[in-house]
């Protein structure tokens, strides 16, 4: 983060000015190649490993989705959805995704404690997911429904989220990618994707407890009022149908007469359709919001 | 010129406001006049102490017209006003710390680590240094003090860990140290850094020296101005300070005060969320440099070890909730944290204590002794809060409203913690519509505990979960339509969207 002041005009916003809201996480991995035991069978993995590279590499004994983890580009592990937990003699249960592996560490998938904790977590991304699968565009290659699936989800202990009174509306504002927060997972794979590999700096991670969310860094309220520059890899790392290319968000719902995708949620904030010259707002005109939050107020009991 | 080397008449004004109405008064007086900070329990505050040849005279809760009447009463000298005193006691003419008295309130436990307080001038260093000294040990007894030292409060990182572990991670870890001293939150930490800030400065000087730290940040919330002004004081006014010492605050609400939150604060991070660990900050701190970060109390105790040669074997506690204000004393381990309850008015009758803070253990019973050890034993957490619960309150409304404070304020980050809590909150709703799922409940606290990324998600559920096993027959009475506190709505005024 050493890059000097750009003078032109249209130059990429600094790095200094890209606040996408997340925590600096430490160097996880690693520091050299490591033997562990995982369900019995000693795998050799490299430096910068985690255990869930040593657990991808072998047959295990009970599946460990890791549905938050993308780990290509620079993007992850966010251990977020702690759907890796994993067992260890040595650390008791830990995330796969983020935990370094360690010399001799004896891993197990199928203990009770680690296998209990995958399927609370599971159920609990799926509590705050409206599973309208049947009007979703990545209905049939989505991260979390493969998961679902794979884990034989067949009740989710927590249900899943069905009131349509709580549901933000789609953002379908942009002519290039149209967003539905209802199913985000808040993996915060686009937000690495925008900001440490397109350094573009327009996604963000805002808000704290249930109000947390994917939002912009110049404060707009939707995708048509943000510095976006349409590259789409937001789109293309998204896990579910939060993100999805205009054009294809229905591409692969089922076709019930009068049930749209836009209508399974029933809101949709829509584009103004103003031309736009040059086609984003030029992001040094741009303030970078980062009003510290203030403390919320808690929900009244009951 | 130190308040302890003087041959005068002194008068102490023990309180959390330097300026005082009583002050002002006593400001006539033919004697030197200080404002020494708060003792820690504010029940006596403002208190005068007459000091005088080894004897100090007490006066508890002094009004103006009392203080008018101690001035008059001072023309003809300390021996004519003592007799309206609340305590006498006699002491060593240089004593160090505020002389222990049977005036009720102040009579709990001990004052070592909290010695300083109320009895020298926060800011003084001339004080501090007569009292007890800034610190030149070497960093082997440092290190030696500090494997025998446990953190305190969830805002260290070393909490219920010996510290020297720690320190030897940062000092062989690239780069050079950072300590921060967390003073974010907690009432002990605040009134350390009010009242003795230099204690907590000479502590955090020795964790520097321990382990080769090139600078001390002190992190404090940003709505304790006072705090924050008296630390501030201290840093400018510290003797030959041996590494850059300065103060940062953080936003005023709860989670700021996790450790790895503080340092994101620190670094000006405009968004609060927990880092990913291992490795913690000892190894990849502020800006990837190594961080050892400790609680006010932490370094404070270390301070009061590295004067007496030994760690005190102490705790600080705060007694808060229903009572007529919050008060901070220093239990020996092994007394029972009843003892606290002496420094507080309005504690006679309890029905249940959260003991560990805002996710501690509830418990009806404080017959349990202060130490670690023996709180963890019993379900109830370190943090060094008491808050208690009158006769009238709803235990379970107490825990609900825990868990939806864990559902509304917690950093967002990880499913178990941002989900699970909203859960919890839900599960315990639906007590109000006749369900009562105790396994689903322990299930859903047992993953946010194993689980979570940080302290506060694996703490979240604790109140629920210990609630469940001291009280159960509250739930199983919210369950079938009665709240015996009779604070709860019945079934039919809840909505259940």
């Amino acid at each position: 983060m050493s890059s000097e002041p750009f003078d032109s005009d249209d130059a990429p916003p600094l790095t200094e000015t890209i606040a996408p809201g997340t925590a600096s996480d430490p160097p996880l991995g690693a520091e050299d190649a490591v033997t562990v035991t995982v369900d019995g069978t000693e795998v050799t993995v490299g430096s910068g490993a985690t255990l869930l590279d040593a657990v991808e590499a072998v047959d295990t004994d009970d599946s460990v989705p890791a549905l938050c983890q993308y780990d290509r580009q620079d993007i992850g592990p966010r251990s977020e959805c702690r759907t890796c937990m994993v067992e260890t003699d040595e650390h008791g249960v830990v995330p796969a995704c983020s935990f370094p592996a360690e010399e001799g560490l004896d891993v197990e998938t199928a203990a009770a404690d680690a296998a209990e904790a995958r399927d609370v977590n599971l159920d609990l991304v799926l509590s705050d997911h409206n599973l309208r699968c049947t009007t979703c565009g990545k209905n049939g290659r989505c991260d979390l429904q493969d998961a679902a699936i794979e884990q034989e989800v067949e009740e989710p202990r927590y249900g899943v989220l069905g009131d349509r009174e709580e549901y933000e509306p789609i953002d379908d504002s942009s002519s290039f990618i149209q967003i539905d927060r209802n199913k985000c997972i808040l993996c915060n794979r686009c937000v690495e994707a925008c900001n440490d590999v397109q350094v573009e700096g327009v996604l963000r991670m805002e808000g704290s407890g249930q109000d947390t969310r994917i939002g912009f860094q110049n404060g707009a309220e939707t995708m048509e009022d943000s510095t976006c520059v349409s590259c789409g890899h937001c789109a293309t790392v998204c896990p579910t149908g939060a993100l999805v290319e205009k054009g294809i968000e229905d591409a692969t719902t089922i076709p019930l007469p009068g049930f749209t995708q836009k209508n399974s949620v029933g809101k949709v904030i829509d584009g103004t359709d103003d031309s736009k010259e040059p086609m984003t707002p030029k992001k040094r005109d741009l303030p970078v919001d980062t009003a510290p939050e203030e403390d919320k107020e808690v929900r009244d009991w009951p | 010129m130190s308040l302890l080397d003087t041959d005068r008449t002194t008068v102490r004004i023990a309180s959390r406001e330097a300026e005082t109405a009583i002050g002002d008064v006593l400001r006539d007086a033919d004697s030197e006049v200080h404002a020494v900070g708060s003792t820690g329990v504010p029940a006596v505050e403002p208190l005068v102490l007459l000091t005088e040849d080894g004897r100090t005279a007490f006066f508890a809760a002094c009004s103006v017209g009392r203080a008018e009447a101690l001035l008059t009463g001072l023309e003809d000298g300390f021996d004519s006003v003592v007799d309206g005193a609340d305590a006498v006691v006699e002491h060593d003419p240089n004593a160090a710390r505020l002389p222990a008295t049977d005036l009720p309130e102040l009579s709990a436990g001990q004052r070592t680590v909290l010695g300083p307080c109320g009895w020298l001038r926060p800011t003084d260093p001339d004080d501090y240094e007569a009292a007890v000294g800034f610190g030149g040990s070497d960093p082997e007894t440092i290190r030696e003090l500090g494997a025998e030292i446990l953190g305190r409060g969830w805002g260290d990182w070393c909490q219920d860990r010996t510290l020297a572990d720690s320190w030897e991670t940062a000092r062989e870890a690239d780069g050079d140290p950072t300590v921060v001293v967390n003073a974010h939150g907690t009432g002990a930490d605040t009134l350390l850094s009010s009242s003795a800030p230099f204690a907590v400065l000479d502590g955090a000087a020795a964790v520097a020296r321990a382990t080769d730290a090139e600078r001390i940040v002190v992190y404090i919330s940003q709505d304790d101005d006072h705090a924050v002004d008296q630390v501030e004081t201290a840093v400018w006014g510290y003797p030959d300070p041996p590494v850059s010492m300065s103060v940062v605050t953080g936003p005023a609400v709860y989670r700021a005060a996790e450790p790895t939150m503080a340092i994101e604060a620190i670094e000006g991070n405009h968004r609060l969320e927990a880092r990913l660990r291992p490795p913690g900050p000892d190894e990849t701190g502020i800006h990837d440099r190594p961080t050892v970060v400790h609680t006010a109390r932490t370094v404070a105790h270390l301070a009061a070890a590295l004067d007496t040669g030994s760690p005190a074997d102490s705790r600080l506690v705060t007694v808060t909730g229903d009572v007529a204000a919050p008060a901070t004393v220093e239990l020996p381990e092994r007394a029972r944290l009843a003892a606290a309850l002496d420094a507080v008015d309005g504690a006679e009758e309890y029905k249940a204590a959260c003991v560990g803070g805002r996710f501690g253990g509830l418990t009806d019973s404080l017959d349990v002794r202060a130490g670690p050890e023996s709180l963890l034993d019993a379900g109830l957490g370190t943090e060094g809060v008491v808050e208690l619960l009158g006769e009238d309150r709803c235990v379970v409304k107490f825990v609900g409203e825990r868990a939806q404070f864990a559902a509304d304020t917690n950093c967002g980050r990880c499913v178990p913690c941002r989900e699970g809590t909203t859960q919890l909150a839900e599960l315990l709703r639906d007590l109000y519509d006749g369900r009562y799922r105790r396994d689903g409940i322990e299930e859903l606290i047992g993953v946010m505990e194993r689980s979570s990324i940080c302290t506060f998600g694996v703490d979240a559920g604790r109140p629920t979960r210990t609630a469940m096993t001291e009280f159960e027959s509250e739930f199983h009475a919210h369950a079938d339509g009665r709240c015996p506190a009779g604070s709860c709505p019945r079934k039919a005024e809840v909505s259940t969207t």
